[in-house]
């Protein structure tokens, strides 16, 4: 399933599946992600560990080629300033879609500070910073 | 309060998603990078008519290795030799698939259109998630849990939204990925690079969410 039509049913179900999990999980609900990143609650961070475990040994048996993103220099103050917004705002890209999905009207700001940070970024590469980010897509 | 899956369920389904859309679409998945391309989707559409016009493969990589170049204000690289051809062993048909074309291997970002609907989908499988879990509740703030952590003031918790947004979106493009990119498909290829930048991401929101709790 690698043409146009495969990747974009790929994309179709990736993302209703997405929406649906992490809503159920719980990740829309600040007092849960708060209780996750305190250690108050282990709930959520075993599903993401027990998922990245159960991707990588798949991965493993499949011989899916491992990263190639190269460690460059944006790596750890982007992945800094990230972590700030997403315990202060509760979002991670995809989380505020879901937020306003289950009623949360405020996460609409949220979406606009995303909007405006990613089209920040790629305004300030080349002007500010000259960051080659290789070709990591995630 | 709402139930919500044990443990177990959320990392066979985040897993069933991550290894499905990587065998099926045979690309890296990443929400980040959707918003990027979406946001972008001018020049990302105008990069699509130029690529479909490439048929040489060796005019391609020359230019993008201009357009970097220009891009980044460097230098652009010398051409790589062409690889040898060996005839004496090909590869068999069933073989193993080499580094270059292993699965989830393919080099190009997913078509503009398909990602635009992966964030329309994410919203709609939330919308489903929520209506049908009884979770859909339509509100003006964040919930209990922000007003008691964050602010109760309607005017800081539009500011922190806001600041919080952004940062996101600058730092997970800065970064080159999110929870998804990074944190299930990189670390799920044991990628160096995706494990430095989960650790450094979910220390930080770690160690900010202390502070929110603890001190603030």
């Amino acid at each position: 399933m690698r043409s146009r039509g495969g990747v974009l049913l790929a994309n179709l179900l990736t993302g209703l599946a997405l929406g649906f999990t992490v809503t159920r999980i719980g990740f829309g609900d600040y007092t849960e992600l708060n209780r996750m990143l305190t250690f108050q609650d282990s709930r959520m961070l075993l599903a993401v560990l027990g998922a990245i475990v159960i991707i990588a040994s798949v991965f493993a048996l499949l011989r899916v080629r491992r990263g190639v993103g190269r460690l460059h220099a944006g790596v750890v103050p982007g992945a800094v300033l990230f972590g700030i917004g997403w315990a202060i705002s509760g979002g991670c890209p995809a989380i505020p879609l879901i937020q306003v999905a289950s009623g949360y009207l405020p996460a609409l700001v949220t979406i606009a500070g995303i909007v405006v940070g990613v089209r920040l970024c790629r305004w300030c590469s080349g002007r500010f910073f000259r960051i080659d980010r290789g070709s990591c897509e995630g | 309060m709402t139930a919500y899956w044990p443990w177990w369920a959320g990392a066979v389904g985040l897993a069933v998603l991550t290894i499905g859309y990587t065998l099926a679409a045979d690309r890296p998945f990443g929400v980040s990078g959707a918003w990027e391309r979406v946001l972008h989707w001018r020049r990302e559409a105008e990069l699509e008519r130029k690529e479909a016009e490439f048929t040489d493969e060796q005019a391609l990589v020359a230019a993008l290795g201009a357009a970097t170049a220009e891009h980044f204000g460097t230098l652009p690289a010398a051409p790589a030799p062409a690889a040898p051809v060996s005839v004496s062993s090909p590869e068999p048909p069933d073989a193993p698939a080499t580094d270059g074309r292993r699965r989830g291997a393919h080099p190009r970002p997913a078509p503009l259109v398909t990602q635009a609907v992966l964030l329309v989908s994410i919203f709609v499988g939330g919308l489903i998630a929520a209506v049908t879990s009884g979770q859909f509740h339509v509100r003006s703030d964040m919930g209990a849990g922000y007003r008691h952590l964050v602010t109760g003031n309607p005017v800081a918790m539009v500011a922190l939204l806001f600041a919080g947004g952004v940062l996101v979106g600058f730092g997970t493009r800065l970064a080159g990925g999110c929870v998804s990119g990074h944190g299930l498909n990189g670390c799920g290829r044991l990628s160096p690079v995706s494990l430095v930048a989960t650790a450094t991401f979910f220390g930080t929101a770690v160690a900010v969410s202390f502070l929110l709790w603890k001190v603030i």
